[in-house]
């Protein structure tokens, strides 16, 4: 019997299924309402510092999703595999949601002094004799002044979304070309689309780290850590992960998703996800040990902030949420590759990824280091991010739409038809 | 294990792991139950077809690697805590985020040795003797290039005429009777 008879056949329309306009709808109507409660939390906590707080979670989840899906996309352009052909489109319709984590980020340059104490004062010799900050806090404000300045936070920043927008618009208009030109130009592309993407990862972790430095770790002016954006790295990569796999799951109930996506590619994503699930916590808990062993005065506070006064219980539960639940679920294989579980996997890891943040900013501010209490402000970190991500989800399913969901002129196109017992 | 005679089963030779893996599915279908498939190299579609999924090896490494984890945590624990307790640096006797990193290099290394040490054991190995072998074609074609299925004769639907004519309904490249 012919071998080739069990391939599949492309189906002729290749664009997004109808559903995508409706999580469209439905996102905008989550984000409508939260952003409603949001904006009650803010009154009835008559502050708008934690909105804006919790406005950092969002946009580090989105930028995760948006830049971290970028890099996926040039990593994968490298590697190749089908698991890249797989993702293709849903990574450059992440990469191409940008401009909308550039506009949070605004929002954020906008609120500096709210949220970084080295812009927040100005005079530290009148700010340290009225109290209002420590001596270490002090000296470091002074010594770091060049860096954590408002120019240079705005400048960094801007310089960096320039950057991520230049290979946004450049690995996303090679791309539709690509399609357009006859199958012998393949080898071009494939050349082509890995040099710019091999430099473009390390000028990726480069800009990431710069901003995450910036926008998170600085709300600390005491504290640095030289993991912290390699934390950040591989913590982009976990949550870009589940959501690739959330996405794909979710489009294979209809076509052209239905045709492609095999067992095969969902196991592979599996597997490196969980790659990821045990990079992160190794990278989190080295972190840890490092400064633990060290009991320096100078780095241990930024732990003891986070452990004391009941923070201890929201470190253990962070542990078990965003390691120990994925890592065992993911050890087994029929999980992996089983749709409906692993999306439950998925889900769960990225409110364990928000659950991380809100314990990596939150204990930043006075108000809460070591004493974990309850007020009005702290549910925003429930409302505010609901609502960036419910908008930020409308915004990728619109981009979503705009072009057809497989790559043709690609030779892994071929293999992923072929029926899943094909090859070795 | 006496010395076993007569027909140990038959095999349909496969010139690919498709026609393999379809074979396979309809002979699962058609109620056989001891048959296994030969490939040279993994087709997991072809275990899947025989429903030869499940299997001990995961149970076997899980519970290795937490014997190496509780081993070796436990043995730092005593070590640190009542053998030969040291003032490090002022830190506690009993420092369990230290022990942390050796306690997990053991349930690599125990889920490791588990693994593969739980796989021969359960594939019956070391054996020196498999009927198979008895048929020039697998001896050539098993490593290579071809893709084998083989009903046993211990499967109480098998008759020797019968399932030869029913192999051959697959269309296969050669069907072998096998001795022991």
């Amino acid at each position: 019997m012919a071998h080739e008879s069990h391939t599949k056949t492309l189906p002729a329309d290749l664009s997004a299924p109808a559903f995508v306009d409706g999580w469209r709808m439905r996102a905008i109507m989550v984000g409508g309402i939260f952003s409603v409660v949001a904006a009650l939390l803010a009154f009835a906590d008559g502050s708008l510092n934690h909105f804006m707080r919790a406005w950092v979670l969002g946009l580090l989840l989105t930028f995760g999703w948006s830049v971290g899906g970028l890099a996926l996309l040039m990593v994968q352009y490298c590697s190749g595999g089908k698991w890249g052909l797989l993702l293709r489109r849903p990574l450059e319709a992440m990469s191409r949601t940008l401009p909308l984590v550039f506009a949070y980020w605004v929002v954020v340059a906008i609120q500096m002094k709210r949220l970084y104490l080295w812009a927040a004062v100005t005079d530290v010799t009148a700010a340290l004799n009225s109290g209002f900050i420590n001596e270490a806090q002090a000296h470091c404000i002074e010594f770091k002044r060049a860096m954590l300045n408002p120019f240079a936070f705005v400048w960094v920043s801007v310089l960096c979304f320039a950057i991520w927008g230049y290979y946004t618009w450049r690995l996303n208009t090679l791309a539709v070309r690509r399609d357009q030109e006859s199958p012998d130009t393949t080898p071009f592309w494939i050349k082509k689309l890995e040099n710019i993407s091999g430099p473009g990862i390390v000028i990726y972790s480069l800009t990431m780290t710069a901003a995450v430095i910036y926008w998170v770790m600085s709300m600390d002016v005491t504290w640095f850590s030289s993991v912290y954006g390699l934390l950040f790295l591989v913590g982009q990569g976990y949550s870009v992960l589940a959501l690739s796999i959330l996405v794909a799951i979710s489009l294979s109930k209809a076509e052209p998703f239905k045709t492609i996506m095999r067992q095969t590619e969902q196991h592979d994503l599996g597997k490196m996800t969980f790659a990821f699930v045990m990079l992160n916590i190794y990278l989190g808990f080295s972190q840890f040990l490092i400064i633990w062993s060290g009991n320096l005065p100078g780095e241990i506070s930024w732990y003891l902030d986070r452990i004391r006064g009941h923070w201890g219980i929201v470190i253990t539960l962070d542990f078990i949420f965003h390691w120990l639940v994925p890592f065992s679920m993911l050890l087994s294989r029929d999980i992996k590759r089983n749709k409906k579980r692993l999306v439950r996997v998925c889900q769960w890891m990225i409110f364990a990824k928000a659950f991380d943040l809100w314990w990596l900013i939150e204990p930043n501010f006075r108000d809460s280091a070591r004493n974990l209490h309850f007020s009005w402000g702290m549910l925003e970190y429930i409302a505010v991010p609901v609502a960036m991500v419910s908008f930020w989800v409308a915004y990728f399913s619109m981009q979503l739409k705009t072009r057809p969901l497989v790559q043709t002129n690609d030779p892994h196109l071929a293999e992923i038809l072929e029926p899943e017992h094909a090859q070795a | 294990m006496p010395a076993r005679e007569g027909t140990y089963g038959l095999i349909a030779e496969f010139d690919n792991p498709s026609d393999l893996v379809r074979a396979a599915k309809q002979a699962r279908h058609d109620g056989w139950r001891r048959m296994d498939c030969y490939t040279p190299y993994p087709v997991e579609e072809a275990a899947e077809a025989i429903n030869f999924h499940r299997n001990k090896v995961p149970l076997i490494t899980l519970i290795g690697a937490l014997m190496g984890l509780a081993a070796m945590f436990s043995l730092e624990t005593w070590i640190n805590v009542l053998a030969y307790p040291l003032n490090i640096g002022g830190r506690p006797l009993y420092s369990w985020p230290a022990f942390i990193v050796p306690a997990y290099e053991w349930t690599i290394l125990w889920a490791g040795l588990s693994a593969c040490f739980g796989m021969l054991a359960l594939n019956g190995l070391p054996s020196l003797y498999h009927p198979l072998f008895n048929a020039p074609n697998f001896r050539d074609g098993a490593t290579t290039d071809k893709f084998f299925l083989c009903l046993e004769a211990l499967d109480p639907k098998f008759d020797l005429e019968s399932a030869k004519a029913y192999l051959q309904t697959f269309q296969p490249l050669s069907v072998v009777e096998v001795e022991y």
